[in-house]
Formats: C-alpha cells, sequence, structure tokens
C-alpha cells in the first residue's frame, strides 16, 4: 500500500469504535429527502453561506484578469490563456520571461545585455511597455520608462500558482497599458504554502537559482516567507568587429518576499505582501554606457515594495476590497567616460558633438585614420533612476443573481521618478480612474459584457474612456463563441514626455579640465541628427481599436479531455510612438499606423497519465509612416522597422508531459518563432524528473537539456551561446 | 413489532417511521422507542435511526436486536462483527470505491487518487487501495501526523494525484478544515470528490449518496428477513446510490460534467463488469 508520510502498520479496528458525530439531517421538502448530515450540515451551511465556499469568493481559479469578475471561460468576454505552475514546473522552464513562449501570439528576446523583452503582437524591441503586467493585483512596470525588467520581478518560478494572459486591448478593465494584453501573475496562497520547500537549479552558462519558503496557516493567520537566488552568466559571447569577445550580461539577483493573510472575522480579511530585491544585473560595455571607457556600466538593483489589501464580505453577493501598494525601483548605474579634446572643444563652442557635419572637428583623425585624442578628459557618469509608485484601488463586486454581476471600482496612482540623468531633477504623474463592467446572462445561451474604464492622466493632461462590449455564445457550458470590440489608449510615460537627458562629470581627470567637474553634458548639446530631434513636442496617446472572433470548447472523450480555443482578430493601430530613444538621438513621435490581424489556436488533450498542449499564433501586421512626410523615405521605413522588430509571423508550442512507472514523469517542449526579423528561434526542451514520495517529504530530481535548432541567434547577432545543448539539474524538497 | 429508536430530530423520526409503515405494511406496527424504555423491548427488533440512538440503546440493552440505519460502515462494523445477526445495518455512508469511480466518471483521464487520512484512520483506505487497479486507478495515503500538518500534507497530496478522495473522516474532513482543503484543491485546480452530500453544497465537486427510498427499501427487506428466520443479514450497502453534483464549481473550474443519470450508470456498469470478470 503506497504510503507517503507513514511507517506505522495500520492499526486493527477498535474493540470499541469512537463515537461520530451524528451524520443525519432530514432535509424538509419533497419526499425525495436527502439523507444531509445533520449537525454538520447545520454547521457547513452557516460556515460557508449556504451555497458553498465556491459562489462567492476571489480565492479560487477561473478567469479572473479579463473582466476582474471571476468567470468561466465560456463567460469571459475576450480570450484568456491561463498557465499553471504545474504546467510551468514540469516543463523546466528556467525563467519568469520563458513562461510566455506558452502563450499563443507572445514572443520572447532578449536585447541590450541579455535584457529578457516579451511582448504580444510584437511592436518595438526595447523598453516594451504595451501590456499591463500585474503581480497579484499591484501593477509591475517601472515607472520611469513603463517598460518591465523581467530578471528582477519579485516572483520565484514556485510560488505562481498560475499567470492568466487576457490577450487583446483590455483598458476597459485596467486602463492605461493594457494595450496589446494583459499578464497577470497569481502567486501561491501562503494558505497552500504551508511547510518549507526548497530547490536548487543549476546548469549551463553558470545558471544557479535556489529557492527556499517556509510558512504556515491556522484558523487566524497564513504566512510565507520566501527568498530566491537567480545567478547567470547569460550569453557565451558577441561579435565585435568579426571576433568572438566575451558577453558581459549575466545577473546575480537575490529576492526575498513575505505573503501573509489575517483573518479577522468571517467577512474581513486582510493581506499584506512586501519584499525586497537587491542584486547586480551586468551590463557590457559594448552595449551600454554613452561615451564608455572600458569598465562595463552595471546595474545596482535595490527595490522594494508594500501591498496590502483588505477584503470585506457583507453577504454573499457583494464583496469588495481596498487595496494599497508602493513600490520603489532603484537602480544605480556608473561607469568612466573618455572626451577626446577636440570633443571638448566642441562643447565649449556648442556645436553637436556627434552631429556628422561636425564630426571632422570633434573627432578628427590623422592620416592613418586614428582618432586624434590630444589631452583628453576622463570622469565618472552615472544613470542612476529611483522611481516609486504609489497606487490604491478600491473593487466591489455584486453578484445580483447567477446571471447578472457587476463589478466596478475606481483607482489612483502616483508616479515619482528621481534622475540626475533621465530627468535632471525629480517629476510626478498621477492618475485617476473609475472602471465596471458588466455582466448579463438574459437566456442561457447568451451571455453579454459591458464594461469600461474612464481615465485621467496628467502625462498628457487629458481624460480616457476605453470600453469593452462582447456576446457570448454558449452550447450546453462547453462551447462558447464570443465576439469582443474593445478600444485602448496607451499614453506616453514620464521619460517619453518629459525628458531631460544628461549626464554630469565627476572625478574628472586631469586637472586641466576642472571646469568640466559638475558639468551636465546634455542631449540637446550633442545631438547626432539634429534635424530629426523631435524633444519638446508634446506626444499623444496611441491608440488601438480591436475585433475579436474565438471560440472556446471543450470536449469530453472517453478517457480524456480535448480543449481547445481558436482566436481570429483584426486590429487598428494609431498614432503609435515610433524613433529613437538614445543619449545622442531623440527622434520619438506618433508617427506610424499599424493594421493586423491574424489568428492564434490554442488546444490541449488530456488522457490517462498525459497531456499534450499545442499552440500556434499567425500574424498579419501592415505598418506605414504617418508622421511628418518631410523626412526621408529611409527614415521613414527605419520607424515602421522599429515597430516590427518584435512582430512574428508564425509562432508556436508544442508540451507533453507524461508520467511514467516508477515515479518518473518525462516532459518534452519545442518552441518556435518564424520570420522573427530575419532571424528564427527554435528551441527543444527535454525533461525527466523522478519524483519521491517519503514519510515526512517528497523530493524531485530532475534534469533538463534546452537543445537550440538554429546556430544563428535571433533578434540580435550578439547573443551567441557556444554549445547548442543547455543541461540543467534540479533537487527539491517538500515536507 | 419493531421499535424505532429515534435520533432526536423528531421531523425525521417521524418521517422515517411513516416510509417504514408504508414499506412494512399495516401488518407491523412501528413504535417509538424512549432510551429510557430500552431495556422493555424483550425480542422486537429496533431500528435505530443513528449513531447516537444505536449507542444509547446499547447502553440500556445489550440483548436486543438492533437494526441500525444512517450509520456509517467505520462506526458499526465491530459491533455488527461481534453480534452477527443480531446487530446488522444497512450502512449510510457510500463505498469508496464507488466514489472513486464516480470521479473517474468526471475526470477519465484520472489514473491517481490522492487520499488523507491520520494514522487512525489508514484502515479506511485499506480496501479501497487494493480495489483501485481494476479500475485502471491507483491511490496513495499521505498520513496527517498533527493539524498543522494538515496543509502542508494536502499540498504534497495534490501534487500527486488527479484528485482527491475525500472519505467521512471527520478528524480531516470537518466543518472547521474543509474551507482551507476545498480552496487549496481548487487553486490548484484539483477536485474534490466525496465525503458527503452535506460537503457537495460546501464546494466539494460531487459526491454519491443513498437516498432515503433505498435506505428504507433495504430496512424493510432486513426486518422482513428478521421476521423469517429470527436473524438479521450481514450489514451491507444499499443497493442503488444517486450522485449530488455541485454544478457551480464544475462551471467555474472548467470541468465538463456529465448528467447524473451517466455518471451512476458508468458507475454501475464499471462495476458490474468486474463483478462478471471475477471468477
Amino acid at each position: 500500500m503506497p504510503l507517503t508520510n507513514t511507517t506505522a502498520v495500520v492499526p486493527s479496528r477498535a474493540e470499541k469504535p469512537r463515537p461520530r458525530i451524528p451524520l443525519i439531517l432530514l432535509t424538509t421538502g419533497a419526499l425525495s429527502l436527502a439523507a444531509a448530515p445533520g449537525v454538520w450540515s447545520q454547521e457547513l451551511e452557516a460556515t460557508t453561506g449556504g451555497n458553498g465556499f465556491y459562489s462567492f469568493s476571489d480565492e479560487v481559479p477561473e478567469v479572473l484578469t479579463t473582466t476582474r469578475l471571476r468567470q468561466p471561460k465560456v463567460r469571459v468576454p475576450g480570450t484568456t490563456t491561463v498557465i499553471e505552475g504545474d504546467l510551468i514546473r514540469d516543463l523546466g522552464i528556467t525563467s519568469l520571461v520563458e513562461i510566455f513562449r506558452l502563450v499563443p501570439g507572445m514572443v520572447v528576446a532578449e536585447v541590450g545585455s541579455g535584457t529578457p523583452v516579451t511582448t504580444y503582437h510584437g511592436t518595438v524591441h526595447y523598453e516594451q511597455r504595451r501590456m499591463q503586467v500585474l503581480v497579484d493585483g499591484r501593477t509591475a512596470h517601472r515607472t520611469t520608462l513603463s517598460d518591465m525588467d523581467w530578471q528582477t520581478m519579485p516572483v520565484p518560478l514556485e510560488l505562481i500558482e498560475r499567470i492568466e494572459v487576457a490577450r487583446g486591448p483590455n483598458a476597459a478593465a485596467y486602463g492605461i497599458n493594457a494595450f496589446l494584453g494583459t499578464i497577470n501573475i497569481i502567486t501561491r496562497d501562503p494558505a497552500d504554502t504551508a511547510g518549507v520547500e526548497t530547490r536548487v537549479v543549476g546548469g549551463s552558462r553558470q545558471y544557479l537559482r535556489t529557492f527556499a519558503a517556509v510558512g504556515a496557516a491556522d484558523d487566524d493567520l497564513d504566512w510565507r516567507l520566501d527568498y530566491e537566488k537567480r545567478r547567470s552568466d547569460g550569453f557565451d559571447y558577441q561579435m565585435d568587429h568579426g571576433e568572438k569577445v566575451p558577453f558581459h550580461d549575466g545577473h546575480d539577483i537575490n529576492v526575498f518576499n513575505y505573503d501573509s493573510r489575517l483573518k479577522v472575522s468571517p467577512g474581513f480579511d486582510t493581506e499584506f505582501r512586501a519584499g525586497v530585491t537587491d542584486g547586480l544585473n551586468e551590463e557590457d560595455v559594448r552595449r551600454n554606457g554613452d561615451m564608455g571607457l572600458g569598465d562595463h556600466p552595471d546595474i545596482d538593483v535595490r527595490d522594494y515594495y508594500l501591498h496590502t489589501r483588505f477584503n470585506f464580505r457583507t453577504d454573499e453577493h457583494h464583496f469588495f476590497h481596498v487595496q494599497a501598494a508602493y513600490q520603489n525601483f532603484n537602480r544605480r548605474q556608473s561607469w568612466s567616460i573618455f572626451v577626446p579634446e577636440p570633443a571638448l572643444s566642441c562643447l565649449r563652442d556648442g556645436l553637436y558633438v556627434f552631429d556628422p557635419a561636425n564630426r571632422d572637428t570633434c573627432f578628427p583623425t590623422d592620416a592613418d585614420g586614428n582618432l586624434i585624442l590630444g589631452t583628453p578628459l576622463t570622469a565618472r557618469v552615472d544613470a542612476d533612476a529611483e522611481d516609486s509608485r504609489l497606487e490604491f484601488e478600491l473593487q466591489d463586486t455584486r453578484l445580483f443573481s447567477d446571471d447578472l454581476k457587476l463589478v466596478s471600482g475606481v483607482g489612483y496612482r502616483k508616479d515619482t521618478y528621481r534622475s540626475a540623468t533621465y530627468f535632471n531633477g525629480r517629476g510626478s504623474n498621477y492618475q485617476s480612474r473609475m472602471f465596471g463592467n458588466l455582466e448579463y446572462t438574459p437566456i442561457p445561451w447568451l451571455t453579454l459584457n459591458g464594461g469600461g474604464n474612464w481615465e485621467s492622466t496628467t502625462t498628457t493632461n487629458e481624460n480616457y474612456f476605453s470600453p469593452r462590449v462582447a456576446a457570448n455564445f454558449t452550447l450546453n457550458s462547453n462551447h462558447a463563441l464570443r465576439l469582443v470590440y474593445s478600444r485602448a489608449v496607451r499614453t506616453p510615460d514620464g521619460f517619453e514626455q518629459n525628458p531631460d537627458y544628461g549626464f554630469t562629470l565627476h572625478g574628472v581627470q586631469p586637472s586641466v579640465y576642472s571646469e568640466f567637474e559638475g558639468f551636465r553634458i546634455a542631449s540637446v548639446n550633442i545631438w547626432e541628427h539634429p534635424d530629426l530631434v523631435t524633444l519638446g513636442q508634446d506626444l499623444e496617446e496611441e491608440r488601438i481599436i480591436s475585433r475579436e472572433i474565438s471560440y472556446f470548447g471543450q470536449f469530453p472523450m472517453n478517457e480524456g479531455i480535448f480543449l481547445l480555443e481558436v482566436r481570429g482578430f483584426k486590429d487598428t493601430l494609431r498614432d503609435m510612438i515610433s524613433g529613437v530613444i538614445q543619449f545622442d538621438d531623440w527622434t520619438i513621435d506618433n508617427n506610424v499606423a499599424i493594421d493586423q490581424q491574424g489568428f492564434e489556436i490554442e488546444a490541449s488533450l488530456e488522457y490517462p497519465d498525459t497531456r499534450f498542449r499545442v499552440t500556434y499564433a499567425y500574424l498579419d501586421q501592415n505598418t506605414w509612416y504617418t508622421g511628418d512626410p518631410n523626412v526621408s523615405e529611409e527614415d521613414k521605413k527605419y520607424n515602421e522597422d522599429l515597430l516590427e522588430r518584435l512582430s512574428v509571423r508564425h509562432s508556436g508550442s508544442v508540451a507533453i508531459i507524461r508520467e511514467l512507472p516508477m515515479g518518473l514523469l518525462a516532459s518534452g517542449a519545442m518552441y518556435w518563432a518564424d520570420e522573427f526579423r530575419k532571424s528564427e528561434f527554435q528551441r527543444v526542451d527535454l525533461r525527466l524528473a523522478k519524483r519521491l514520495y517519503h514519510p515526512g517529504f517528497t523530493a524531485e530530481l530532475a534534469l533538463t537539456m534546452q537543445h537550440y535548432v538554429d546556430e544563428e541567434p535571433d533578434l540580435s547577432s550578439q547573443n551567441n551561446i557556444e554549445h547548442q545543448n543547455q543541461f540543467f539539474l534540479e533537487a527539491g524538497v517538500r515536507f | 413489532m419493531v421499535y424505532v429508536a429515534g435520533s432526536g430530530n423528531a421531523a425525521l423520526d417521524q418521517h422515517v417511521r411513516q416510509l417504514l409503515q408504508d414499506s412494512l405494511g399495516p401488518g407491523t406496527s412501528l413504535v417509538p422507542l424512549p432510551s429510557n424504555r430500552a431495556a422493555l423491548v424483550g425480542d422486537a427488533p429496533v431500528v435505530a435511526l443513528g449513531p447516537t440512538a444505536f449507542s444509547n440503546l446499547r447502553q440500556f440493552n445489550r440483548r436486543a436486536s438492533v437494526l441500525a440505519m444512517f450509520v456509517e460502515r467505520s462506526f458499526i462494523q465491530a459491533y455488527t462483527e461481534r453480534h452477527p445477526g443480531q446487530v446488522s445495518a444497512v450502512y449510510y455512508d457510500v463505498p469508496l470505491l464507488r466514489q472513486a469511480l464516480i470521479g473517474k466518471a468526471i475526470l477519465p483521464q484520472a489514473t491517481r487518487i490522492s487520499l488523507l487520512a491520520t494514522q487512525e484512520s489508514i484502515g479506511l483506505y485499506d480496501t479501497l487501495i487494493t480495489q483501485l487497479p481494476a479500475y485502471g486507478l491507483e491511490a496513495r495515503v499521505f498520513v496527517v501526523e498533527t493539524e498543522q500538518q494538515l496543509i502542508p500534507t494536502l499540498a504534497r497530496a495534490l501534487s500527486y494525484g488527479d484528485f482527491l478522495l475525500a472519505a467521512p473522516d471527520d478528524a480531516i474532513y470537518n466543518p472547521r478544515t474543509i474551507k482551507h482543503i476545498l480552496l487549496t484543491a481548487y487553486r490548484r485546480n484539483k477536485i474534490v470528490i466525496g465525503p458527503s452530500q452535506a460537503y457537495v453544497k460546501a464546494g466539494s465537486l460531487a459526491s454519491g449518496y443513498s437516498s432515503f427510498p433505498t435506505l428504507i427499501h433495504g430496512v424493510a427487506h432486513y426486518l422482513d428477513t428478521y421476521f423469517k428466520t429470527g436473524a438479521f443479514p450481514a450489514p451491507d450497502y444499499p443497493e442503488a446510490y444517486g450522485v449530488e453534483i455541485n454544478r457551480q464549481v464544475a462551471r467555474s473550474l472548467n470541468i465538463p460534467v456529465p448528467d447524473r443519470d451517466r455518471i451512476v450508470t458508468e458507475v454501475d456498469e464499471a462495476l458490474a463488469l468486474r463483478q462478471r470478470a471475477l471468477p
């Protein structure tokens, strides 16, 4: 008999059975009386509110993200991919961002010094900021640049309960930034992680991930304390003038989290979370560090967050929560710079240092083509930045009946950014919003959803309303055909709209240049393409209108179940912001329009001991320039291309997980992204795990191999690995 | 004449007496039996409604012929084994194999079942674990050593099984623990089957149950045998069961659940098929 945590012999039946609470009750009504337990039945009803826990609580799964209502898939107004934590772990996924390869239409890549980026339906590769990302309902993207730093996210893989990705504009629920979609990362409830869990994963390219969590759950308080270290050396090498040189693009990040739920009364509980992220994110001098001398401009990461939520339940049909979150992103980055003497003269004379027209003056060369340095200036500069976000939210849910549900709320957010480099000081943006969604099922085969978000932001000093309406035609609770219309906006972030970009010189050497100590070299002093500079122009919001027709179906079979979800879409994106954000170039403007259409498939087949999952996405994107007609055709094309860098025509994944005898679990996955700029990405992952169920603990040992099918790197020619096969070993134990 | 030792719930007692009377016919008189008169029953059989009624009766009269109703097998088994023919029962609980097959009918891809038990209640699952392989299923018992270990053990159990099968084990499943157990299971997208109808109302996905008419039919048959032979047949489960389903849970978990009759039919067929295959 397979027992897990006992070695005791099964006790013989006691001579005198222990008394049992009588399980008898007369349920009045028709004569077909159900024999329900008596005392306990009454107590259960008192405890659960009569209709069970499930009828009323947002502590349990379903699709939460799309409208903020708990909805089964047949009633959700839009296609939503749900990735369960167990799937992530069973496939041996090694980092948070890699998970999104499982989502149809999402692309994952690395830019700069191995900085991971991901998005749905492409657009730009750097500063990807067109998806709303939430962790347990808390906005996760950075304030200054509004992009995501996936390497430092305070989310250990072991603690992911599930990730919901609402594919398509979702500003109706989450406002600005939920432009192309919404990612909601839901971590495991502290009540579910009571006990102790540890895991160590190590492998190729000095990959190391260690995780430990301890917690407890009782009637009053559930809590968990966890720690994760993530370390990797990144890519093996980059190319410099045709030669392989080491790539300084690793990271060493430590994350600490505390998560708790205090149950004050049956109708009131509070959640409290706090976390600290500390570590080093390596940046290669060849990829980053303007005017760099030679030392790598590594980023020192020191982030923290505080998040609390008060959950109130007034009765079975009404609950609301108030939440507040404060997050601070603190990045310290400094490096040495080197300025040739002629360039300093240009700065003194007010010439644009990097303007090709001034090249011979500012960067003269001798007859052999060598730069004439004169007496160069050396100094240290930094790109320190500290952002903080304070947000409040009140959300109210009313369940008038099974067929009529309303969620509504208000929110307020203050984004503060402080950086001498990016803003020459500090600034703030303020957002206020109201949102709501009504779900109405007038007849059993039709569910209607109508929702919207009204928002006011000081970034553009304008108000926006983002609506969504949808009709779900359902059959047997197993099939739904959805028609969805939605609109959304993305407003420019603080840096796009109000930059003051410049580096202040410190530690200037030699002393002959002491006049430059504390001097601020600003973008406006050094433009490379002064005729293209758009700095000072007010940017408008980006707009998207999306039309979706989708189908969700469940097909029970004799020994399993087949699930299919197909999404067809046709989107129009206007006033898209394209161009370059660099120290010596600033050309961003609302100057590109996109029409895109395509379809996506997500299917899974489950049968005894086996799960098979397939995704495929096809994206047909048509991009054209709508900005200043006087710019060259080359520049127009360049701006169009920038918004297609992460747009992939074909992408998908195949995964299979199979239980084998002797506690073995085998899994395999293939991910691909085709016509990815001019390259493609293909990788096959294989994992074999052995699970051990012992008295008092469960352990797992696993070996994962990642095989990169293509020798050529994707997206950037700098992202190279020496060996196409990468190996990872892991060991975990749970008490 | 048949005495009826009541449960203490007057409405229930009255209703059961009425159903029994209808089943036995006017030739048999049913007499309510207060516990303080238990010693006076003589050779007449007593139908005890529930474990409290049974225990009270045994306290005052150990010689009475008692047929227990609304009692679980685990409660009455020791008595019936020591006093065959004199003490018998029509079990109230649902055989665990039947509960497991209900889970299989709902999740046909399931092959592994998680079971939670205490050191004292491991024995509840002995028979089940030996029966399951014949139906393409296997189960593992995860033993909860202390109250504080309930959730950690549950978390480990859920990582093993396709669903959690709950037996009538009040040390594990009770009003204080059930919310935790259900929420933890559903957050992991694992369903819970059993242990009874009341738990289905609380959020368990499904459970088998024995209906009143079936129980009454069984009791009438046992009394008829007693009148003819002077002894009760061996205790047994009723012949038929219904299935209670929490459709809201199923919808929320995106689990397409067949209708109740189909589940009952599938379970009956699986049991019958196995029965026919036995030598």
